[in-house]
């Protein structure tokens, strides 16, 4: 703010508050009185002009105050000449470790501590270093200093996590980290330098300015041995006692090599299988393993495989298979014999997570029930009379959810049962040709995973009208919504506008309609919103998965919420690889954390790419060069500036002390004699 | 002159007429019953005065003296109605003068100088109404507030009690007017009680009081100060404003530990020579002290003059 802004010009009439205040306190002078002072005679000294002057030094005080404190708010700045630690030769080596997952690769962090030390040696007596780790995040491991060993004893003690580094993300975060300094940077970036790191735009690892100063980047990369890195990318139970696991093959070249593989399941050793496994140049090969024997609920997978490879780490998976019972969900259809219930009960039956279809009679249904069940399936909704729909939606105010689709009787009706869209009347007939899908809203779970929506054909549909609550997820080519979403209370009414029969639509022989019923009945029970898998430092979203009001323990067992976080707590970082395990009053959940499967791709940036990235950092900083390894400065000292508000702060502290300190002998003054 | 002096309140028999003793009584004259009541006590004990109307002789009834006074034993035994005379009737009257002007409000300690002035006013008017003196009052300051002509009708004590409890301490002081007044309404002989904090020149005082003495009126002044007027204590340089005046005066500590004692007493004396120039009795009082003082110096000047 300049002196000359008017809100500071406006906060200065604030002083004519104590002006105004004192003026009033000169009039109400405290006397005493007196029965005659026919025999007294004026003090040569006068008290009250005295003690008028006295009240000017409180009022000044005051003044001053408020001067001060509207002076803080601009945020005046001085400028000094740069001095202290740095000096005009100095050079400050920022020395940024990566300690990312690959590092574990061989003997690749000893290397970049040694590397690191060579850094350290080179640094003359008014040189400054400060170090830096760089993985998931970047840390400050030591604040500049001209004391090299205090580093080295850092150094000794790092290793490598299981993060995966952003080279970009670096970049910004030093620019932050690195504290205010006149000297030169020199960033000293000692990493494996996988082109996995690399940042998506080329610009983003450019630090052209830290905090002010230009910054010169010097490359130190670490040796990898050349041997392909065997990676164990994934882990699926396909079958009731069948596990497949990835095997993929990080290097450049197709690669055969005997493996075996052991794999836990709740810490048990079930199955050792070796053999000889083939997979091309950066390509995925898959392994059975059969007469897998799972728990009830919950199973912890770990597979290992070996002989390990150098970056042995990422020869172990850790996976969680549900194996509960399957989910109930009712069927409620006019006619229990159609082939319409046949496609739904065979698409649920067959989906990852199972689920068991109880097929009933819509005019024998008792509505009572509907609590057991998180959500439930009507073949067609038109279907429902008055009294079940008005218990239907009590059903799904209160969370539940239905999947509804729309037949003959839905045509009949005026508006759709329970969700209350219009139905603009007749059956849509399209003889000559199909209707076709315009719009697919791709972002919803729902469709997330399911394509194809384009190339069904579909003859017949319900003229139903979205209203304004109304989600339409797909939308046909005269606008009637295919699949639209309502939310009513704390539940969903999903309405897929077809009839599963041939003279509606092909979508139930349609490979999609398997991967559709899953998705929606995932979407529909609330289970999407529990990843099993996450990868090394994904934050695990307690909110939405249930988990709140719960507590969440780490692969070493130990809590990390607070009691106040049992309840508030969003999200967890995931920072370790194992098992987490969030329990809640509904049970335990295991998630299972493994490293980033780009760590894992030790393919390195070209050389060229390295050199023409120094290059940048060098032209863009613009001032210094680097000469055989040491830093040149030609930069002109320029002035620090120095901010003054805490030294503002300071004074005013004082003054108020002040203040209070002689209003206060005022007060005891006013007493007169004793 | 009665001079200042300490008195052990504590142990003194005249512990009721301490003025902070008296302050806690709501009635003045109760305050006035109890002073004397006390006084007169404490007078048994002392050879020297008597306060018992001493029996003289009898006289016969005549027509017109009160048959209240008839002695119904001597006439049980004679038939013969008589008279009997006491020494210390006479037939004077007393009239209290209450000056009021603002200055009488000043009181550092338990009770102001008017209060005080009150009190001794009402014990005076007591003593008197037990001798049958006539008894009258006239409240003042640079006005007559309140004049009550001296009476001996059987109610004028609680009217003289009533006018001067109702006082107030208000305006300034100027004799001039109200004892010009006095004079023009007073005209019979009797004793004058001037009961003031005399702020003011000796020879207004002199002035104005010496037509009294002139006209056969037997005058004594009640000088009233307060401990804190005569010696007042400061530490550091005080703004003072004058009660009557309003105007106000720095004074610094030292004046007023050193020349301002020095200057009242220089004041009292000229007080004290101004009554003795008019043949006035003169009595200074502490209004800490109790009021015995006041009411010895009363007797004794009644008993000279009567």
């Amino acid at each position: 703010m300049s002196l000359l802004s008017p809100l500071f010009l406006l906060g200065l009439m604030g002083i004519a508050l104590p002006i105004w205040l004192h003026r009033l306190q000169t009039h109400a002078t405290e006397r005493e009185k007196f029965s005659s002072i026919m025999f007294m005679e004026q003090s040569q000294q006068r008290i009250h002009i005295r003690r008028k002057l006295k009240y000017l030094v409180l009022m000044a005080l005051r003044i001053l105050f408020l001067l001060m404190l509207v002076l803080a708010f601009t945020r005046p700045v001085f400028f000094v000449a740069p001095q202290g630690l740095v000096s005009e030769n100095t050079t400050h080596h920022v020395i940024v470790m990566d300690t990312s997952f690959s590092m574990r690769e061989g003997n690749s962090f000893v290397q970049a501590q040694i590397e690191a030390e060579a850094i350290l040696a080179t640094m003359s007596p008014d040189d400054i270093a400060s170090l830096y780790i760089a993985s998931g995040s970047v840390e400050t491991i030591n604040p500049a200093t001209a004391d090299p060993a205090m580093i080295r004893a850092s150094l000794s003690n790092l290793e490598p996590d299981v993060g995966r580094l952003d080279i970009g993300a670096m970049i910004a975060s030093l620019d932050t980290l690195i504290e205010s300094s006149q000297a030169n940077f020199v960033i000293h970036f000692i990493s494996d330098y996988q082109q996995s790191a690399q940042a998506v735009r080329f610009a983003d690892m450019i630090p052209d300015v830290i905090n002010g100063r230009p910054v010169n980047l010097e490359i130190h990369q670490v040796k990898i041995d050349n041997v392909p890195n065997w990676t164990l990318a994934s882990i699926d139970v396909t079958g009731l006692q069948e596990i497949r696991v990835g095997v993929v093959n990080n290097s450049e070249d197709a690669q055969s090599a005997e493996k075996t593989f052991t794999l836990l399941v709740n810490d048990l050793e079930q199955q050792t299988l070796t053999q000889t496994v083939s997979v091309p140049a950066g390509g995925i090969a898959y392994i059975t393993i059969d007469n897998v024997v799972f728990e009830d609920g919950d199973n912890r997978l770990d597979i290992s495989m070996t002989p390990n490879d150098s970056l042995a780490d990422d020869d172990r998976r850790h996976g969680v298979f549900d194996n509960s019972p399957p989910a109930p969900v009712i069927l409620l259809s006019a006619d229990p014999d159609s082939l319409a219930s046949t496609y739904i009960s065979t698409a649920l039956e067959t989906a990852p997570r199972g689920y068991e279809v109880e097929l009933q009679n819509i005019n024998d249904f008792d509505p009572r029930i509907l609590e057991r069940y998180p959500w439930i399936i009507i073949d067609d909704i038109g279907s429902v009379n008055e009294i079940l729909a008005q218990e239907l939606r009590i059903y799904v105010d209160g969370g539940g959810a239905i999947l509804a689709l729309a037949g003959e009787r839905s045509a009949a009706q005026q508006t759709v049962p329970v969700g209350g869209q219009n139905i603009s009347g007749g059956l849509g007939y399209s003889r000559n040709t199909a209707y076709s899908v315009q719009r697919v809203n791709s972002s919803h779970p729902v469709l997330g995973r399911s394509v194809g929506w384009n190339n069904l054909n579909i003859s017949r549909v319900v003229p139903v009208e979205a209203g304004d609550n109304d989600n339409v997820l797909i939308s046909l080519s005269n606008d009637i919504p295919f699949l639209l979403e309502q939310t009513i209370g704390l539940g969903r009414f999903l309405l897929l506008n077809t009839q599963l029969d041939k003279n509606w639509s092909d979508l139930p022989v349609k490979p999609l309609f398997v991967g559709f019923m899953a998705e929606a009945a995932r979407h529909l029970s609330n289970e999407e919103q529990l990843v099993r898998e996450q990868i090394v430092n994904s934050f695990l979203q307690l909110g939405q998965n249930g988990g709140a009001s719960g507590q969440v323990y780490d692969p070493e067992g130990n809590r990390l919420l607070s009691l106040a976080d049992t309840t508030q707590a969003q999200n967890i970082l995931l920072d370790e690889t194992g098992f987490y395990r969030i329990s809640t009053l509904g049970g335990d959940v295991l998630v299972a954390v493994n490293p980033d499967p780009r760590e894992s791709n030790l393919i390195l940036m070209e050389a060229q790419a390295l050199q023409n990235w120094q290059n940048m950092v060098a032209n863009s900083a613009g001032a210094l060069m680097v000469v055989d390894g040491e830093a040149v400065s030609v930069v002109d000292e320029e002035p620090v500036a120095l901010e003054v508000w805490r030294v503002l702060l300071v004074l005013l502290a004082v003054i108020v002390l002040s203040e209070s300190l002689l209003g206060n002998r005022y007060l005891r003054f006013n007493t007169g004699s004793s | 002159m009665i001079e200042l002096g300490n008195t052990d309140n504590k142990n003194s028999p005249t512990r009721l007429l301490d003025p902070g003793v008296l302050s806690s009584l709501s009635n003045l004259e109760l305050v006035a019953k109890s002073v004397v009541e006390g006084f007169v006590l404490g007078l048994h004990r002392s050879p020297k005065y008597g306060f018992s109307q001493e029996f003289v002789e009898y006289r016969p009834y005549t027509e017109g003296d009160d048959p209240r006074h008839i002695d119904w034993n001597v006439y049980s035994r004679t038939d013969k109605t008589f008279i009997k005379l006491f020494k210390g009737e006479t037939n004077s009257h007393l009239m209290l003068l209450l000056d009021t002007s603002a200055s009488m409000g000043f009181g550092n300690g338990n009770i102001s100088k008017l209060k005080y002035g009150k009190y001794l006013a009402a014990s005076l008017a007591y003593l008197s109404s037990r001798q049958h003196d006539a008894i009258g009052a006239m409240v003042f300051n640079n006005e007559i507030i309140e004049f009550r002509p001296p009476t001996s009708r059987s109610g004028t004590l609680h009217s003289v009690i009533h006018l001067l409890d109702k006082a107030e301490a208000v305006q300034g002081t100027s004799l001039e007017k109200p004892f010009t007044r006095f004079r023009e309404h007073v005209k019979k002989r009797g004793l004058v009680a001037v009961i003031s904090d005399f702020y003011c020149r000796p020879e207004d005082l002199q002035e104005n009081v010496q037509p009294l003495s002139s006209h056969g009126q037997d005058v004594i002044l009640f000088h009233m100060l307060d401990p804190g007027e005569m010696s007042p204590q400061i530490k550091e340089s005080t703004l003072y404003e004058d009660m009557e005046t309003g105007e106000a005066i720095e004074v610094s500590p030292v004046f007023m530990k050193q020349d301002y004692p020095a200057r009242v007493k220089a004041h009292i004396a000229s007080i004290q020579k101004a009554a003795q120039g008019m043949n006035a009795d003169y009595v200074l009082l502490d209004t800490s002290q109790p009021l015995d003082r006041a009411l010895h110096a009363y007797l004794t000047f009644r008993e000279k003059r009567a």
